[in-house]
């Protein structure tokens, strides 16, 4: 039985962010805290034991939760996953001298190393690098600005101070995502940082305190983690249930196939090439979305219609997805995917999923055919396809080298 | 207008002329209290509950009773009661009732929130005596806050709910405590947040609501992406049945049967839901039977027989394929739903057998192309009768009880839907899911 239900990144325009992460098996992840935080207060025990009194036990208890805080990332749609280290990092940049922080920093990530020994290596090391870089910034941005105030704590300047380095964090954090691995830095999700952010800040002044107010010691940053987790929840939720009811559409497509009515695969292949054209073009988002579902679902209505042998004819052009489109316009969600489909619709997105549909037909669903394909496209009548769509097609196949450039 | 609703109306102004009777009065001895913190205090309790989310089980959750909490810490000395009766006043203009002028809600919610925050200042600084300041104290107080906030709470909302609409004290007041239980967290994270407002002011507030809201708003978009799309999914299914007139809304009953089954075993309500869901897809892989195989009203030769039997693997395949159900996929075999009475039921998920259970009692009780519905009782009998041989029999049990206690009728003569029949189906014969069993060759089973 095949299993072969992850999408090809590109395919999916609702965007499970490929962001670089150490939260890819939830199963472990419980495990990998628990290992984390024991040698995290082994150590912190010890140095209690050498030291006592001092202020690095409790940095050592912070740089342990920074490592656990590592495994633990708000992941919103359309964003990379944002772990909660930064909000634990700033309160050990309040918190520690430079010399101090950047040994807990060190120490923090060597941990994190130690338990993420799964995967490939690339991945894992663009995060470690991520999180160097946006720590160095996050500790340098609160310099500045506390620099700049000169000595003394006043209120306003440490939430400006904690504010920037959580913020000048979190770019430089971006960009080295951006420059190692080429995840764009995305305009969606961002309330996941704010959050973060917000929090980080109050986890911070509680720990330490500002000026002579007294602090809430280590009770602070776990207390005020306390709303940063319920929005971690509902994020979790609110993937689970997009990503179970697009694993639905994915399983639901693969009907036809499993009974014969199309080749193995076609319904993501067209899904796939659909969404590349689709982009091509210029569609937005949301259409994107639809043009998937539709593209997926395109071959559905052939269930719903009578063997040609019983009902005494042949199936006419349009009729499945005429019958499909019928299907999906009974539900509000499934509509607009539903006047994609239907076979009189001149949309864009319509004219892109038969011309998806018909590509996959003629490379029998082999991509590297597709120059052969678009010659048949390109030797039809102008009016069948959508020129647009065909000149989109071209210069798919042209990224992908599938066509040679004499012959055009 | 009738004397209920007019005793609710006289219970309604009574109850905020009390609230602002109770202002007035500790006006007078000398309370005063900072306008600023209560018009920021109320104005994000007021935000609270207008964004207030309902859960599926219809409990409304919001997180004002932080806010009420925070004001309980913030206000001392002579506003100290003032101020949190205020701050609680506020709570009632919730926007949508003002709109409608629904006024005796405004008033009952205005009186009922400042009542209930008064309550909880009053325990709390009665609790908070002796040990003041320390942070043990303040969260201990801050429970009892909590606790009494609540019971003042579900009295009141019980005193209008059984003037309005007779309803039994024991419900209500299971039902405040459960809410009541529900907010002692953000009783905690209220005394924070007041102890945070007192050392540093009003712009650590923001800081602490942020993140609350996002989770909150969150939260709601989870709640509303799951509704709409488990309509979408439903509907599908739904359109793609409808292909075949006997099964039509199948799916739909089994799920719900399931549903029934899942509660009387006292499924977590995670669950249920994967179990709700299961139940829905459990034949979809009956849309690759050809339509006139389906609807064959007599005997299946064997190759068309082999050719409906692929719909089992068809189903599995799919439910696989999504990792929510995939521990659940066996649901869609005849082969593992066959209870084995010796088999040793740890960690084996009982999901499959209640999906069995609830698809045979729909099959049983509805026409088929095959067979006419039987009555529930035959229906009943049989599941009985195949108890602990081929069906679980504590999941037997429960769908016959959860059916009787909700006076559940179906099966012949209590159809949805009336058949009209181009070729009348047979009376007898039990068959499965619709899928017309292998029937003896001599046809001892005619065609009335």
């Amino acid at each position: 039985m095949k299993h072969s239900m992850d999408s090809p990144p590109e395919s999916s325009p609702a965007g499970r962010s490929g962001g670089p992460s150490l939260t890819v098996n939830p199963r472990h992840t419980l495990l990998r805290v628990g290992i984390v935080a024991a040698i995290g207060l082994l150590v912190a025990a010890a140095v209690q034991t050498i030291g006592p009194g001092g202020t690095w036990t409790g940095l050592v208890v912070l740089g342990a939760a920074a490592a656990v805080a590592e495994l633990i990332a708000l992941r919103p749609a359309g964003r990379a996953p944002l772990s909660f280290f930064y909000a634990v990092i700033v309160v050990i940049v309040r918190a520690a001298s430079t010399g101090q922080y950047f040994a807990i920093l060190a120490g923090a990530l060597a941990l994190v190393a130690l338990v993420c020994v799964a995967g490939p290596l690339a991945p894992r090391a663009a995060v470690f690098a991520c999180r160097a870089v946006g720590g160095s910034l996050a500790w340098v941005g609160y310099a500045i600005v506390t620099h700049a105030h000169g000595p003394g704590d006043g209120r306003y300047e440490v939430l400006v101070a904690l504010a920037v380095a959580l913020i000048l964090g979190l770019l430089g954090d971006d960009a080295v995502q951006w420059a190692l691995i080429r995840v764009a830095p995305s305009t969606r999700g961002r309330e996941a940082d704010l959050a973060l952010i917000a929090s980080g800040i109050l986890m911070a002044v509680g720990y330490r305190g500002i000026g002579s107010q007294p602090d809430l010691g280590l009770w602070g940053p776990f207390v005020f983690a306390v709303p940063l987790l319920g929005a971690w929840y509902s994020f979790e939720r609110l993937r689970s249930i997009r990503t179970t009811y697009e694993q639905t559409i994915e399983a639901l497509s693969a009907v036809p196939e499993l009974g014969g009515l199309a080749r193995r695969g076609h319904a993501m292949r067209v899904a796939s090439l659909g969404v590349r054209l689709g982009r091509e073009l210029g569609l937005d988002r949301r259409t994107l979305e639809q043009l998937r579902t539709a593209a997926l679902l395109h071959h559905l209505g052939h269930l719903c219609l009578d063997d040609p042998q019983v009902r005494g004819r042949d199936i006419e052009p349009g009729e499945v997805a005429d019958k499909g489109a019928e299907i999906l316009r009974e539900s509000t969600v499934l509509a607009p995917s539903g006047d994609i489909l239907a076979s009189d619709s001149a949309s864009l997105a319509s004219q892109v999923l038969r011309a998806a549909s018909i590509i996959d037909e003629l490379t029998e669903g082999d991509e590297s055919r597709l120059g052969l394909a678009l010659e048949v496209l390109d030797s039809g009548p102008g009016y069948v396809y959508d020129p647009r769509v065909v000149a989109a097609v071209e210069r798919v196949a042209r990224r992908a080298d599938l066509v040679a450039t004499a012959a055009r | 207008m009738t004397e209920q609703s007019r005793s609710t109306t006289v219970f309604c102004i009574a109850l905020a002329g009390l609230s602002a009777a109770l202002a007035v009065a500790l006006e007078i001895r000398g309370a005063s209290v900072d306008g600023a913190a209560v018009l920021l205090l109320g104005g994000l309790f007021l935000l609270a509950e207008n964004e207030s989310v309902t859960l599926p089980n219809n409990v409304s959750w919001s997180p004002s009773f932080m806010l009420a909490m925070a004001a309980v810490v913030v206000f001392r000395a002579h506003g100290a009661l003032l101020g949190p009766l205020y701050v609680g006043m506020f709570g009632g203009a919730y926007l949508p009732q003002i709109r409608r002028r629904a006024w005796r809600k405004v008033l009952f919610n205005a009186g009922n929130f400042g009542l209930s925050t008064f309550a909880t200042a009053l325990v709390y600084h009665g609790f908070s005596v002796g040990f003041t300041g320390t942070v043990g104290g303040q969260i201990l107080a801050g429970i009892a806050g909590a606790l009494a906030f609540a019971a003042v709470n579900t009295a009141l909302i019980g005193a209008i709910m059984m003037l309005s609409s007779h309803a039994r004290v024991g419900d209500v007041v299971r039902e405040g405590w459960t809410a009541g239980w529900q907010i002692v967290p953000f009783a905690l994270l209220g005394v924070f947040l007041g102890r945070l407002y007192l050392e540093y002011g009003a712009v650590m507030v923001p800081l602490f609501v942020v993140p609350i809201f996002i989770a909150r708003q969150t939260f709601a978009s989870f709640l509303e992406f799951r509704a709409s799309h488990e309509a979408a999914v439903s509907i599908l299914i739904g359109a793609l049945e409808a292909k075949d007139a006997y099964t039509a809304g199948h799916a739909e009953r089994v799920a719900k049967y399931a549903h029934y089954i899942g509660l009387e075993l006292n499924l977590t309500p995670a669950r249920l839901e994967r179990l709700r869901f299961a139940a829905l897809m459990h034949d979809v892989g009956k849309l690759v039977v050809p339509n006139h195989l389906l609807n064959k009203p007599g005997r299946l030769t064997p190759a068309e027989f082999e050719l409906v039997r692929r719909h089992e693997p068809v189903s599995v395949e799919i439910l696989t394929r999504i990792d929510f159900l995939a521990p659940v996929a066996p649901s869609a075999t005849s082969e593992h739903t066959h209870y084995r009475p010796v088999a040793d039921e740890h960690g084996q998920p009982i999901e499959p057998h209640i999906v069995a259970v609830a698809d045979a009692y729909d099959a049983m009780t509805s026409t088929r192309s095959y067979r006419r519905a039987l009555t529930q009782q035959v229906a009943f009998e049989e599941l009985r009768r195949n108890a602990a041989v081929q069906f679980h029999p504590r999941v037997v049990e429960a769908l016959i009880s959860a059916l009787r206690r909700r006076g559940e009728v179906h099966g012949a003569g209590h159809e949805e839907d009336v058949h009209a029949f181009a070729v009348p189906p047979p009376v007898a014969g039990l068959g499965s899911a619709g899928l017309g069993d292998l029937l003896p060759e001599s046809g001892e089973v005619t065609s009335r």
